[in-house]
């Protein structure tokens, strides 16, 4: 969240300045400080790993959920792969209590994954769907859009159950 | 496999190139390379970046309405296999590129005639005014070859009449 939000406060101010570079001063200097700014505003997505807050997108009742370990992977998860976390915010009276530890399945990950047909995919933010041990989704809907690649990773009950396949 | 356009330049994104972000509303934006993708970030409006499609089409620089686009437009069903229809769906196609490229050649040409008469214009304008740049007055005096020849009207009864005297 507080990543999102800086990275929209340097693009809000780089549109800013960029608008202002180009009134006030001449194209060249503009462009160094667009450059300076790129550096500075080029979020390096990485994987989900220990610690990362991830938004819940079921309806199993927890809101948010801290990753504990990435399964699969020395670096970390991606869009698709399965981690244990633990539920850090729930809604009163759901599925799920808060302190909870539980299987989750990455749904939407900021970090750009390749295509098996070699083009690329990013969404907007880091969201999971709680899942059991057996792979089944714990809640009943999942909200916003879902990526392919839970097909090849067998998660064919959380794609029958989303609003749009990315 | 499908050839998508690009969101910020509409050109084609062919398979293996491009990403594609996904928002949170399951809005799929399609970039063809990285320069458009740094564009959209930086939220910067296509239909006022000079090197895009929409803004030429947005302005007049190229066609907008031709029957030759019809063909293109997007089909969801998928066609059954036939070899003949995709024979001449392929000698189509190359049929259609000539005559989309004829006819936007034409609506550039159409656009730019008013110009080369007006830099005929201009032309002799400046020959005229800033003969003095090139040339001393003295000299065109002398030698009147280096002016702009000055249409007389020659009449033909007195050319007769000299040489009757002679």
């Amino acid at each position: 969240m507080a990543a999102s939000n800086s990275s929209k406060l340097f693009r809000v101010g780089r549109s800013i300045l960029g608008s202002l570079s180009n009134n006030a001063l001449g194209t060249s200097r503009s462009s160094s400080q667009f450059a300076d700014m790129d550096f500075l505003s080029q979020q390096t997505r990485t994987f989900i790993q220990m610690r990362t807050n991830l938004k819940v997108v079921d309806n199993s009742g927890a809101k948010r959920v801290m990753c504990i370990q990435a399964l699969k992977g020395k670096k970390g998860a991606r869009l698709g792969d399965v981690i244990v976390a633990s539920v850090k915010e729930a809604h009163v009276g759901g599925k799920v209590k808060k302190g909870d530890v539980h299987y989750a399945v990455v749904v939407r990950a900021a970090m750009p994954r390749g295509r098996c047909d070699g083009s690329e995919v990013k969404f907007d933010d880091n969201a999971v769907v709680l899942i059991n041990k057996q792979g089944e989704p714990i809640g009943t809907r999942v909200f916003g859009p879902v990526p392919h690649e839970l097909r090849k990773k067998k998660h064919l009950k959380i794609l029958s159950l989303a609003e749009q396949i990315a | 496999m499908r050839l998508e356009k690009c969101w910020f330049c509409s050109s084609t994104v062919y398979p293996g190139h491009g990403i594609q972000y996904v928002r949170n509303d399951a809005k799929i934006f399609r970039f063809c390379r990285s320069k458009c993708h740094k564009n959209f970030k930086m939220k910067r409006n296509p239909r006022k970046v000079k090197w895009t499609k929409a803004y030429r089409r947005l302005h007049g620089k190229d066609m907008t309405q031709d029957s030759t686009f019809e063909f293109e437009r997007k089909r969801n069903r998928p066609e059954r296999y036939d070899r003949n229809l995709t024979e001449d769906t392929l000698k189509a196609i190359k049929k259609i590129d000539k005559v989309r490229v004829d006819r936007e050649a034409r609506h550039h040409s159409k656009r730019m005639k008013p110009k080369k008469a007006q830099l005929q214009r201009e032309a002799a304008r400046e020959l005229e005014q800033s003969i003095s740049m090139v040339k001393a007055p003295g000299a065109l005096q002398r030698d009147p070859s280096l002016t702009l020849p000055i249409k007389v009207k020659v009449s033909k009864p007195e050319t007769v009449e000299n040489r009757m005297e002679e």
